[in-house]
Order: structure tokens, then C-alpha cells, then sequence
């Protein structure tokens, strides 16, 4: 056994499903202790804390206020503000779910107060973990595809439904949603920074009062373009809950990764239904491991609050760019 | 029975070349292509007459239809010969190199009371036939966002015109034209284009564009168009609905692969998936468009329908140019 010390994490907040599967991270990584969780809504707190076993605190204060050292906001996106405040001032460190932030102003309010309080902020983006994206990040990386031209991709899911369709809460819906995992990839993958976005959005698929449907094109500052399919356009009767795809071509060959494409196809006559089992590697174990990592070891994190902000800013983008039917500058 | 004289003795005559043979009321009488050899070579094959000179050809006539397969920047000149001698015209896509040649030819057609069929075989294809037949019945509800993509390695044409984009407008022009045409049928107007693309990149025998269509009605249509493979040939679309979605892919489609060991020792054999059908798009486009001329009738695929699909890859290509949207409404 490692004789590492163990690092103290809790959750604040299971508003969003990823919640219970960092939560099984964090019981399964071995020098982690998960010390509880706190939620604004009692009764969740209290399932939370019987499924993993662990203590459910009161209050968010009351979490802060015990010996954790860090946590992970996974409440809405328009909660992340008020939730990493409260942490930073504690002098908790702070894994955050993505996007960051629904406005510029709470995302960069976000990066700042982290700052102040010399704390370590994390944002969750889990792909970058993925063994198939980590391979593409090294075929990028060594020249085997040569210069970059473009990148295809696709983040769509079935409609989470909840909270993430009101506005309010979500910041829009599958944009905002969405985008952020594709942009914070290429941007992890290249280097390079998103330089225009236009992007055709549109509701047609629910016919709600939020987005379901995007189609977002970004130039980069490598010369290269790309456009994101961000939408919920997976219908229920879908055998999986959705996809992370990139195609990269290059001067020297294309690339394609489709993450989720380790699957076996369950046919089955109890539900009536085909679904895919997904077998590959658990990337969220990785990313808790890695929010773990730089506490324990008092390093950077590996993904920063700014990260999150720039990914943030492309999604605001596309809707802005969306409503005023241009392609809008981000290097103005 | 309907005489035809193919101009242009390339991949695509020969082709055409090859399904008129079939068709039981065409007769291909004459090929023409100003690579001599090349016209002799295609029309000993089927019985046809030879020229170089295109001039040669209408002055001696004998046919009715012309079946125009030379490259996209010559189309209208050889489309305003043919109306001028009053035969009904086979045009390859795109229509033409742009939209102001295209409507030339939907006008000159018009006035000399022709036939001008674009060659958009996509409509003929089983797969893309099915597909738009699935959406119109409501299979999936209203349809609200479509994925098409289209990737093969970059054509190699007679004196690689394909590497000229001003003859050929590159991959968008030449080959997402198909997927802009089927989109038509499927959706109705194109309202706005955006587009991104290696159009004006000079990178040598390399091309591919990402281009976000919205339709009047509402669809957005996001379309890859890839002449950038290493090899083979790939297709596939999605449409998402209210009610569902629509998914298929070439690649997953093939129902017969055919694995050969290498007879060489140490080499690795080689593996081709084929798609066979009964009969090829092109012998059933062609049948359509002779069986019409036979009939009186317009045909399925007009030549506005071919002008639209231009207008819309030019419109991919100025918004590949200024990096801004085009409206087209």
C-alpha cells in the first residue's frame, strides 16, 4: 500500500448527475477519503451520503468548516458562483463541474476569488482523461497528421431534462452544455486559442424555452476550423446516452476518435430494448484521481478556472452569434 | 429510341457511356472528347461514332440527346451548342462553375425549348432515395437537424482540372453539390450558408469544408465534404426529428466484403467492402431522363434544382471568403 497521505474531499451539491459518479471515484481511489456531502436539498444530501456511506453535513458552511481540503462543486451551472465563494473563503480547493459559470462576469468572479484565496481551481472536464483522446492529443502532437486544417465534431446526448432545460439555472441548454467539453479538447489538443464562432442554434427539437440544437463553427489562432455539434438530438429510444466524437485532419491523414465506441450491443427482450454497455476506461476516475493529485501535492492543477472561462466563452459566443446572425471576432 | 452523343470520354462519360448502352431506348451514337484517343478508345467500345472537335460533332448531328461529362467551367459552353441545335441536354453537376452560368443555361434552355437535365444522380441513389422517403413520411417527426459527409481521397481528373478551383470550385462544388441537391429535396429553400474551408488554402491536392446550412423551415444541415482520405470513399447522414433519428453510414451498409490473401509472400492481402445493387444509380438516373424525352415529360430533377445546388455551394464558397454568413433568400 502507498503510505501517501490521504487527501479529504467532499461534494457540494448532487444537482448534477456527474455528482454520483465522482462520488464513486472517490471511494474507489485509494488515498482518498470522502468525508461527506452537504446539498441545498436535504433529501438528496441524505441519499447521497447512504449510497457512499459517508457523513451528510447540514449545511455547506458546516462542510467547509470541517477538516476537507477539497471539494467538488457539482451543483447547476448558475450555482457554481455562490458555491466556489463559500469554498475559496474556507481555503477549500475547488474541483468545479463545467461549464464554469453561465456569464462571463460569475466565471471570471470565479477565477478571481480563487486567486485571492490561494486556492487550487479545478474545472471538470473529464474527456481530456479518455485513452482514445489521449491518443488523438498524441497523434496531434508528435506531426504524425502534420499541420491541422480542421476538426469535425459531435457532443450530442439525449435531453437531460430537469434543471438543465431552465435557463435561469443552465445558462441555455445543449449549447452551453455541450460546447465547452469540444473547445476545452481542441484548445488542450493545440494550443491554439478560438478565435471567431458562429454558430445556428435553434429549439425545434422540444420546442422549449431553451436551446436543443447547435451547430457552432470556431477558428483558431493555428489557422485551423472546426465545428461542434452541440445538441440534444439523441432520441430516448437511443441505445446510449450520447457521443464524444473528433475528426482531425491534417496535412498528413485524418484522425478519428470516437470516445465511446467501446461498446458491446445489449439486445434485450426484459426491457425491449437495444443499448450499447460501454467497456472502456473510466475517465472520470482519472480526473478525481488527478483533483486529488495536485492537492495532495501542492502542484498546479491540471485544468485551470481559466480553462473553464475560455471554454465558457466560445458557448456565450455561439449564442450571441446565433442571435445576431454573424460571426463574432473573440481576438477584438 | 433516343440517339445520344456524350461529350467529355472521362470518368464520368464513360460511365454514362456504359449505362446509355443498357438503356433499351438509347442508342449512343457519339463520343466527342478533344483527347482523340480518348474518344476513340470509349466509342469503339460501344459501337459510337469518334470526334475531337466538337464542331465536327453538331455539324454532322444525328442524335438527339447531348450528355455534357466534360469539366464544370465548360458546361455552359457546351450546353449553348446543344441548345442552339435544339437537342435535349444531360449536364453533369454542378450545373455549372457559378450561379450566373447556371442561370444562363436554365435561360438559353428555356428559349430554345430543350430539356436541361443536371446529372444530380444522388436522388437515384437506393440509400438517399430511402432516406428522403423516410423523412417525408414522418418517421421521425419533424426533422430538425441533419449531418451529411461525403470523403473520398482528392479525384485525379484529365489534366487534374479537379486541382483548379477555377474549374472545378473544389470540393465543395463538385461534391458536396450532392448533398446540397438532396438537402433541397428534402428541407426546401436554403435560407443562410456558413462556411469553412480549404478552398483558398493552396495546399495541394487537399480540400475539405465544414458548411452549416439553415433552411427556410427551420432544419439546420451541418455538411462535411472531405477530399482529404488517404483513401476509399465514405458517406453517411443523420437526421434527428421530434419523434426520432435517422442514421446511416456507408461503411456500416456494405454487405458483402471480399478479403483476398496476397499471393506475394510477406504481403498483407487486401479487404474491399462492396454495396451491390441491381442496377447502378446512374443506369436508373439516365433511364429517367431518356424515358422523359420519350415522354414529353419533365423530368424529376430540373434544371433549377441544379442552378439551386449551385447557388448554394457558390454561396459556401464567398462565406469560405469573408469568414461571414450568406443569406440567400
Amino acid at each position: 500500500m502507498s503510505d501517501r497521505p490521504v487527501v479529504k474531499i467532499g461534494i457540494m451539491s448532487f444537482a448534477h448527475m456527474h455528482a454520483y459518479s465522482y462520488a464513486a471515484c472517490l471511494k474507489e481511489l485509494p488515498d482518498v477519503k470522502f468525508v461527506g456531502v452537504a446539498d441545498d436539498v436535504a433529501v438528496r444530501a441524505e441519499d447521497a451520503a447512504g449510497r457512499y456511506g459517508v457523513k451528510v453535513f447540514k449545511s455547506y458552511e458546516d462542510l467547509l468548516e470541517s477538516d476537507v481540503e477539497g471539494v467538488i462543486v457539482t451543483s447547476e451551472n448558475a450555482n457554481h458562483r455562490r458555491h466556489v465563494v463559500l469554498a475559496a473563503q474556507a481555503g477549500k480547493h475547488v474541483m468545479c463541474e463545467k461549464p464554469i459559470a453561465t456569464t462571463m462576469q460569475d466565471a471570471e468572479a470565479i477565477v478571481e476569488v480563487a486567486k485571492r484565496s490561494g486556492i487550487k481551481l479545478m474545472t471538470a472536464f473529464p474527456c481530456r482523461y479518455h485513452p482514445a483522446f489521449v491518443r488523438l492529443k498524441q497523434a496531434v502532437n508528435s506531426g504524425e497528421l502534420g499541420e491541422l486544417l480542421a476538426v469535425k465534431s459531435t457532443n450530442q446526448g439525449q435531453c437531460p431534462g430537469g434543471w438543465f432545460v431552465d435557463k435561469k439555472l443552465s445558462g441555455g441548454g445543449a449549447v452551453i452544455d455541450h460546447t465547452v467539453h469540444l473547445v476545452d479538447l481542441m484548445r488542450y489538443m493545440t494550443g491554439a486559442e478560438p478565435a471567431r464562432v458562429y454558430a445556428e442554434i435553434d429549439n425545434r427539437m422540444f420546442g422549449g424555452d431553451f436551446d436543443d440544437t447547435g451547430i457552432i463553427t470556431v477558428d483558431f489562432t493555428n489557422g485551423m476550423f472546426a465545428t461542434i455539434d452541440a445538441s440534444w438530438s439523441r432520441p430516448k429510444s437511443y441505445p446510449f446516452w450520447g457521443n464524444v466524437n473528433m475528426d482531425v485532419v491534417g496535412t498528413g491523414g485524418i484522425a478519428r476518435m470516437e470516445m465511446f465506441a467501446q461498446k458491446i450491443d445489449l439486445y434485450s427482450d426484459e426491457t425491449g430494448r437495444h443499448t450499447y454497455v460501454y467497456w472502456g476506461d473510466d475517465m472520470d476516475l482519472r480526473l478525481v484521481e488527478a483533483f486529488a493529485r495536485c492537492v495532495r501535492e501542492d502542484t498546479p492543477p491540471p485544468i485551470t478556472g481559466e480553462d473553464g472561462l475560455k471554454a465558457l466563452e466560445v458557448a456565450l459566443a455561439a449564442y450571441e452569434s446565433a442571435s445576431l446572425r454573424e460571426a463574432i471576432n473573440l481576438l477584438e | 429510341m433516343q440517339r445520344i452523343a456524350v461529350i467529355g470520354a472521362g470518368t464520368m462519360g464513360r460511365v454514362h457511356s456504359e449505362a446509355y448502352s443498357r438503356i433499351p431506348n438509347a442508342e449512343l451514337v457519339a463520343v466527342c472528347d478533344s483527347h482523340a484517343e480518348a474518344a476513340k478508345e470509349l466509342a469503339s467500345k460501344y459501337g459510337a461514332a469518334a470526334y475531337a472537335d466538337v464542331g465536327r460533332l453538331f455539324e454532322d448531328g444525328g442524335f438527339d440527346i447531348v450528355d455534357i461529362c466534360t469539366p464544370t467551367n465548360t458546361h455552359l459552353d457546351y450546353i449553348k451548342l446543344a441548345a442552339q441545335a435544339g437537342k435535349h441536354i444531360c449536364c453533369e453537376k454542378p450545373l455549372a462553375r457559378t450561379t450566373g452560368q447556371a442561370m444562363e443555361a436554365v435561360r438559353v434552355c428555356e428559349e430554345a425549348d430543350v430539356t436541361l437535365f443536371p446529372a444530380q444522380v444522388l436522388r437515384w441513389f437506393p440509400e438517399f432515395r430511402k432516406l428522403h422517403d423516410l423523412i417525408k413520411s414522418g418517421a421521425i417527426g419533424d426533422p430538425v437537424e441533419v449531418r451529411t459527409s461525403r470523403c473520398s481521397a482528392y479525384p485525379r481528373g484529365t489534366d487534374d482540372w479537379f486541382a483548379d478551383m477555377k474549374r472545378s470550385g473544389g470540393v465543395v462544388l463538385d461534391m458536396i453539390i450532392h448533398d446540397f441537391d438532396w438537402l433541397r429535396w428534402c428541407f426546401g429553400k436554403v435560407r443562410r450558408v456558413y462556411a469553412r474551408g480549404l478552398y483558398e488554402s493552396g495546399i495541394p491536392h487537399t480540400d475539405y469544408a465544414l458548411v452549416t446550412l439553415r433552411f427556410e423551415g427551420g432544419v439546420i444541415a451541418h455538411v462535411e465534404g472531405n477530399w482529404a482520405k488517404a483513401g476509399g470513399f465514405e458517406t453517411s447522414v443523420e437526421v434527428a426529428g421530434t419523434k426520432g433519428l435517422l442514421s446511416f453510414a456507408s461503411k456500416d451498409s456494405a454487405p458483402i466484403t471480399i478479403e483476398l490473401k496476397s499471393k506475394e509472400e510477406g504481403k498483407i492481402g487486401v479487404t474491399v467492402p462492396e454495396s451491390p445493387t441491381r442496377e447502378s444509380p446512374y443506369y436508373l438516373e439516365l433511364k429517367h431522363f431518356v424515358n422523359c424525352i420519350e415522354e414529353n415529360r419533365k423530368p424529376d430533377v430540373t434544371a433549377e434544382d441544379g442552378m439551386e445546388a449551385v447557388r448554394t455551394g457558390e454561396a459556401a464558397l464567398r462565406s469560405i471568403s469573408t469568414g461571414q454568413p450568406v443569406a440567400l433568400a
